[in-house]
């Protein structure tokens, strides 16, 4: 981005310019003896010796407007630029549907820059009119399909201006194209959450998604946590719907090992146990064995952190076994 | 890359590497104009974790600290006004204005507190400092949500700057401008259905966000505030979240700075004991140039300042030869924490 202006001969320095020649350039002070200092190109110095300069002077002018643009060109993360700019559109009353239009070009070129993101949010906040964003967003996304920044300003719009109607055919096209793709799964919560609600019909529509997606996939980390998530919002816990137990069971069955399937088994024990309910398939003995077998086989990445919560399960399973003496006393 | 010599720290080319980084940095690097402070502190960090900062002489840390008083934005002379008050990144806007448009002179959270880390690790007393001024600068940017926008010139507001504006709080030993209720109840309500932390409720989690907002609570002593199975979900997120070294999110590549953001939330839970230590060492090493010095995010890609400090940093957390203790919530050597406790003693005994 710096060097843009360097390959184009017809470039010329704001100094030389007969329009400019009324404006006295103010070069950076840096103190008498900096440090880190950024050899700058002539053209990078020369733009931003004439930004302070109307910026000091508060000059609100179409003349100010262009330079901006070119500011931006040569550092597209100077949020006071962009500020500035903010101000001037404001001053002179700028059409801001053109604005939109150039910032979805810097946003192409500078996909996860801060900034512009932002200045493009103030910019909706200004014409409350947000009929571009799932599109701007999604062309983003198509780019990069977990750009942070572009969920943020979707997530935003959508929540602000109750965008949700096509957003799960949005979430499903992602999920189907790349099931692994993370942000979509969370998108997928962000619309339920907000939009479709976790009805028992809706959660258990959302589990048997899950489950077909991590039959597809088993070792998703994505998937499962998504399941987690749909479990919250089950009264009976993660223990507690036969769907998703059994539909366990058989990949187990199956030789499914992905230290995902373990953890849940562990966890649909782990969670009995604290219930006090007692099970002949999710007890203590069975989770201590399934982090046995993730610490020296299945996960051994985690070994410790295996054993650790091995050991947590037999504190738990001791506390319980004392509980129930001192009731039968 | 895999042969066991790059197993070993390029101590004295990473040296070199931050001392270039602190004088002449070529024209390429002009989009981070506004953010040199940053630079000079992965640097100064840098060149202290790898017990190296008399390699800066004398005379260049008496210009590097002159040069970051010059950035600390002052009142208003008029009305004394302390809202802008804070440190600028660079001296791009360090310019005089007549009223009214003297806003666009601001200091920025981040460079706030990576500038006094920086003066916190080469021993400057600090009392040069307006901290009323830059306390009531953190005020002027805390949102009626509770997290913190970076600067009053026009910014978003998100999680990494609750956690700069923690950090400065917790440096100046005063909490009169950081509500401490609203950001943690902004940092639960970022807590995902993964218990992993985002950048704003509802977003995806985040080892970087994570850091942020588990460096915050433990800052303000609010670790508490989260129940014991949040905090046994985190750890397990955190500790998934280790391939060989660390990625930032479920399902996507590693990268050397995870080391730091994944392994000091870790640390921040006394759990780091639980990851593997040998992987993430090998992964981050992978990523070490060991001709001309620096770190970069993958094996065989561009270095930084940034992966480079965090790299080393990371490597420090899990007790690499070689490296000082990192304090993980502050992100500074414990060195340089000792020096800021000696400080509050000494301001508390002023007061």
């Amino acid at each position: 981005m710096s060097e843009s202006g360097d390959s184009d001969a017809s470039w010329i320095f704001y100094k030389d310019r007969p329009d400019w020649s009324d404006v006295t350039p103010i070069p950076e002070d840096d103190g008498p003896a900096p440090v880190v200092v950024i050899a700058h190109s002539e053209k990078f110095e020369d733009v931003y010796d004439y930004f302070r300069a109307i910026l000091k002077t508060n000059e609100k002018s179409e003349r100010a407007l262009l330079l901006t643009k070119d500011a931006v060109e040569f550092n597209p993360a100077n949020y006071t630029v962009w500020q500035y700019r903010r101000d001037l559109l404001q001053a002179l009353g700028t059409d801001l549907k053109t604005e939109l239009e150039y910032v979805e070009a810097v946003i192409k070129q500078s996909p996860k820059n801060y900034q512009v993101w932002h200045h493009r949010r103030v910019l909706i906040e200004w014409l409350q009119d947000p009929s571009l964003e799932l599109e701007v967003t999604g062309d983003a996304l198509q780019q990069d399909p977990k750009n942070y920044h572009a969920w943020q300003h979707r997530q935003w719009a959508i929540k602000t201006f109750g965008l949700f109607d096509k957003e799960m055919d949005f979430v499903d096209t992602l999920i189907n194209e790349d099931v692994r793709n993370n942000s979509a799964w969370n998108q997928r919560y962000f619309v339920m959450n907000n939009h479709l609600g976790w009805s028992d019909y809706n959660v258990q529509k959302e589990i048997c998604y899950a489950l077909e997606k991590i039959k597809f996939v088993k070792n998703n980390e994505s998937a499962w946590n998504y399941l987690r998530g749909v479990l919250l919002h089950d009264k009976r816990g993660i223990s507690g719907n036969a769907v998703v137990t059994s539909f366990c069971e058989e990949l187990y069955k199956n030789k499914c090992r992905s230290p995902y399937l373990l953890a849940f088994i562990i966890d649909i024990c782990e969670e009995n146990l604290k219930k006090g309910e007692t099970s002949c398939i999710y007890n203590s003995e069975r989770a201590i064995d399934l982090c046995q077998a993730l610490a020296t086989k299945y996960d051994k990445i985690r070994s410790k952190y295996w054993n650790y919560f091995s050991e947590k399960i037999k504190a738990l399973q001791n506390i319980k076994t004392v509980e129930q003496n001192n009731m039968e006393e | 890359m895999n042969n066991e010599e790059n197993k070993i720290l390029a101590h004295r080319q990473h040296v070199k590497y931050f001392m270039r980084f602190l004088n002449v940095l070529p024209s390429s690097l002009s989009s981070h104009d506004t953010t040199r402070v940053t630079i000079a502190y992965f640097s100064v960090s840098g060149l202290d974790v790898l017990g190296s900062i008399t390699s800066i002489s004398l005379d260049l840390q008496s210009r590097i600290i002159e040069w970051l008083y010059q950035l600390q934005v002052e009142p208003n002379k008029e009305n004394g006004d302390m809202s802008a008050c804070g440190f600028q990144g660079s001296s791009t806007i360090n310019i005089d204005f007549e009223s009214g448009n003297n806003h666009y002179r601001c200091g920025h959270l981040a460079m706030t507190y990576t500038g006094l880390c920086i003066l916190l690790t080469l021993g400057d007393d600090l009392s040069r400092l307006n901290r009323k001024a830059l306390i009531e600068g953190v005020k002027a940017l805390q949102t009626e949500e509770g997290n913190f926008s970076a600067t009053l010139s026009g910014c978003e507001s998100d999680m990494r700057f609750v956690y700069c504006a923690a950090c400065i709080s917790y440096i100046l030993n005063d909490w009169s401008g950081f509500n401490v209720e609203r950001a943690t109840d902004y940092i639960i309500k970022s807590i995902g259905y993964d218990y992993g932390i985002a950048q704003c409720p509802e977003l995806e989690s985040h080892g970087g966000t994570t850091f942020c907002a588990l460096a915050t609570l433990s800052l303000t002593d609010q670790l508490n505030k989260l129940t014991e199975y949040q905090i046994e979900r985190l750890k397990r997120w955190l500790l998934f979240r280790q391939i060989d070294g660390y990625q930032g999110r479920p399902n996507k590549p590693v990268d050397t700075c995870y080391s730091f953001w994944v392994g000091a939330s870790l640390k921040i839970l006394d759990s780091l004991q639980l990851s593997n230590y040998a992987n993430n060492r090998n992964y981050v090493y992978e990523t070490q140039d060991c001709v001309v010095g620096g770190f970069s995010k993958w094996p065989d890609t561009c270095t930084d300042p940034m992966h480079t400090y965090l790299g080393l940093a990371g490597l420090s957390l899990i007790g690499e030869n070689g490296l000082l203790e990192i304090v993980p919530t502050l992100n500074i050597s414990k060195r340089a924490h000792d020096h800021l406790k000696a400080l509050h003693e000494k301001w508390d005994s002023e007061s």
